[in-house]
């Protein structure tokens, strides 16, 4: 677990990589990406999956905004370890007094989830998904 | 350390910078010298509410740092006005935030333009990714691409993990682009390498790239072009110029020892795609030209200076130029701002004309010799660019119609 805490929500599986910066308006939470194939789908609410990290030195003041605005999502489940994330996160919980946890999961595990399925991350980090056994 | 108000500031900087150790894999934390802050370009509410919270936690600065671009221009409040929105209005307190949390107010995403720049070897902070390029293939400092929050923490405590590009065995190439195949001209063209970067930054994806085959003659301006252009079209934060950047005295030293895994021919063809790609549509009606990204070097305001040659630039036509307040001071001693301006064009400080939201309501075809302004801008802003050599820019200019030298890369 790369920032503890806990969530429950239903599952958001990107199928590519997303800059926070850029290709992400966290006004609304919405993807912008002209490149990204759920261009127009919003994060809000959701256990957010990612299968790969991309840079931008803006992104962790994107994820700390639409956490703060509320338009973000509950949790992040990265497929790669990735410090931006990381921080904008941590930035965020500290600020506003959040609980979003940030894990690493294989990718191979990740391509098995399902968009919509009921997804809870407890304190130990552990990922509990709706149907799995 | 632990008490008192300037503890509080001190370990939520600590606690970040440990989290990010333990993200990256990192053993151990560095001693940096020098942090290049990005923070201070504004992204939504909450970048006003961390720079605040160290403010008010009693946060110092433990090394020197320097701020990156502002939204807003300090110099020109007009161009992007504090008074019209509240988001302009929290950009421009951003900036004088980081002003009283110590930062040397420098505003600029060139800031090895300026003296006092770190060493060989020097383990540093750069965060905008151009610099971060720079500072690592051209000086030779030592640097991730550091990204918000993490570059002021590192500066509050003056550490970083050690990890990527801090340590020895990630510096080494791992891929060979060869351009000694090329013509005598393209290799003398400034317009050549924005384009090179371009293409490196396309070709690269995760590995260290080393180029093989530039003139001795480069200079920093050129290698600023390759920096910016690579980290735009792709993630280039450290490149190797055989014979000219310092950890690439020879192709042994830039592969560390190894040979070769993989090597590019550059050929003329590979350029033109790249101009291509940067705005190859000639037909709309030139608006405005634009040069400065990364912001314009005392030689390359030397060189418009003798290119412009004090012809005044066509009537409804917007020249822009942005540099940092340093260079701008330089190039006013010499006397270079003051027939710019009467030439008719409008040099700005501490910011970038591609940052949305856009300034002066420019709009259509803009000429730019930059392929970082060419691949950011129109994704951005309601533009078209085109990309040009400076002198194809300058000429653009003068005649009110894109100019294209046919001699060059076309």
């Amino acid at each position: 677990m790369l920032i503890a805490g806990r969530a429950s929500g239903p599952a958001l599986v990107l199928d590519e990589a997303l800059s926070f910066w850029g290709g992400f308006d966290p006004a609304n939470g919405e993807i912008i990406d002209v490149h990204h194939p759920q261009r127009g789908c919003r994060v809000g609410g959701s256990i957010l999956f990612i299968p790969e990290s991309r840079g931008s030195a803006g992104t962790p003041g994107g994820i700390a905004e639409t956490l703060r605005n509320g338009s973000g999502p509950l949790a992040f489940v990265l497929g790669e370890r990735d410090v931006n994330i990381g921080v904008g996160v941590l930035v965020a919980n500290r600020l506003y007094d959040l609980e979003v946890p940030v894990l690493e999961i294989d990718r191979a595990r990740m391509v098995e989830i399902e968009n919509g399925a009921r997804v809870t991350i407890d304190f130990a980090g552990e990922l509990l998904i709706e149907g799995d056994d | 350390m632990l008490a008192g108000k300037s503890g509080r500031a001190a370990r939520f900087a600590m606690e970040t910078v440990l989290a990010a150790a333990r993200i990256d894999c990192a053993e151990r934390l560095i001693d940096i010298s020098f942090a290049h802050i990005d923070a201070c370009f504004y992204n939504g509410r909450a970048h006003l509410d961390f720079v605040n919270f160290m403010l008010e936690a009693g946060a110092r600065l433990a090394v020197p740092a320097w701020t990156n671009n502002g939204l807003v221009s300090l110099n020109d409040l007009t161009l992007r006005d504090p008074s019209q929105s509240r988001e302009m209005r929290e950009a421009h307190e951003l900036m004088l935030a980081y002003v009283r949390l110590g930062c040397k107010p420098v505003w600029t995403c060139a800031p090895y333009q300026l003296p006092g720049r770190p060493g060989l070897g020097e383990h540093i902070v750069g965060s905008e990714s151009n610099a971060v390029s720079f500072y690592n293939s051209v000086v030779g400092a030592r640097t991730n691409k550091y990204g918000d929050y993490l570059d002021v923490c590192a500066a509050i405590t003056g550490r970083v993990p050690d990890s990527k590009l801090h340590r020895d065995e990630n510096r080494a190439a791992g891929l060979l682009f060869d351009v000694s195949g090329l013509a005598p001209r393209i290799l003398g063209s400034d317009l050549f390498y924005h384009l090179l970067g371009h293409f490196v930054g396309r070709r690269s994806g995760h590995r260290v790239p080393a180029i093989l085959g530039l003139r001795e003659s480069c200079n920093e301006d050129d290698l600023k072009a390759i920096s910016a252009a690579a980290s735009s079209s792709g993630a280039v934060p450290l490149f190797h110029a055989i014979g000219i950047t310092p950890e690439a005295p020879t192709l042994e030293a830039a592969f560390r020892g190894e040979a070769v895994p993989d090597s590019i021919e550059v050929t003329s063809a590979d350029l033109n795609l790249a101009r291509a790609e940067l705005g190859g549509d000639l037909a709309t009606p030139l608006a405005a030209i634009a040069l400065g990204t990364p912001h314009f070097s005392y030689t390359e305001f030397e060189r418009l200076v003798e290119l412009l040659a004090d012809r005044p630039v066509a009537p409804g036509i917007d020249f822009y130029l942005t540099t940092s307040r340093h260079v701008f001071d330089q190039a006013r001693a010499s006397g270079w701002t003051d027939r710019l301006e009467n030439a008719g064009v409008r040099i700005i400080t501490d910011t970038c004309t591609y940052f949305s939201p856009v300034i002066n309501n420019l709009q259509g075809k803009v000429m730019t010799n930059s392929a970082k302004w060419a691949y950011y801008a129109p994704g951005m802003l309601p533009v078209q660019a085109v990309i040009g050599s400076l002198r194809e820019c300058v000429e653009s200019a003068v005649r009110g119609s894109v100019v294209l030298d046919s001699e060059n890369l076309a």
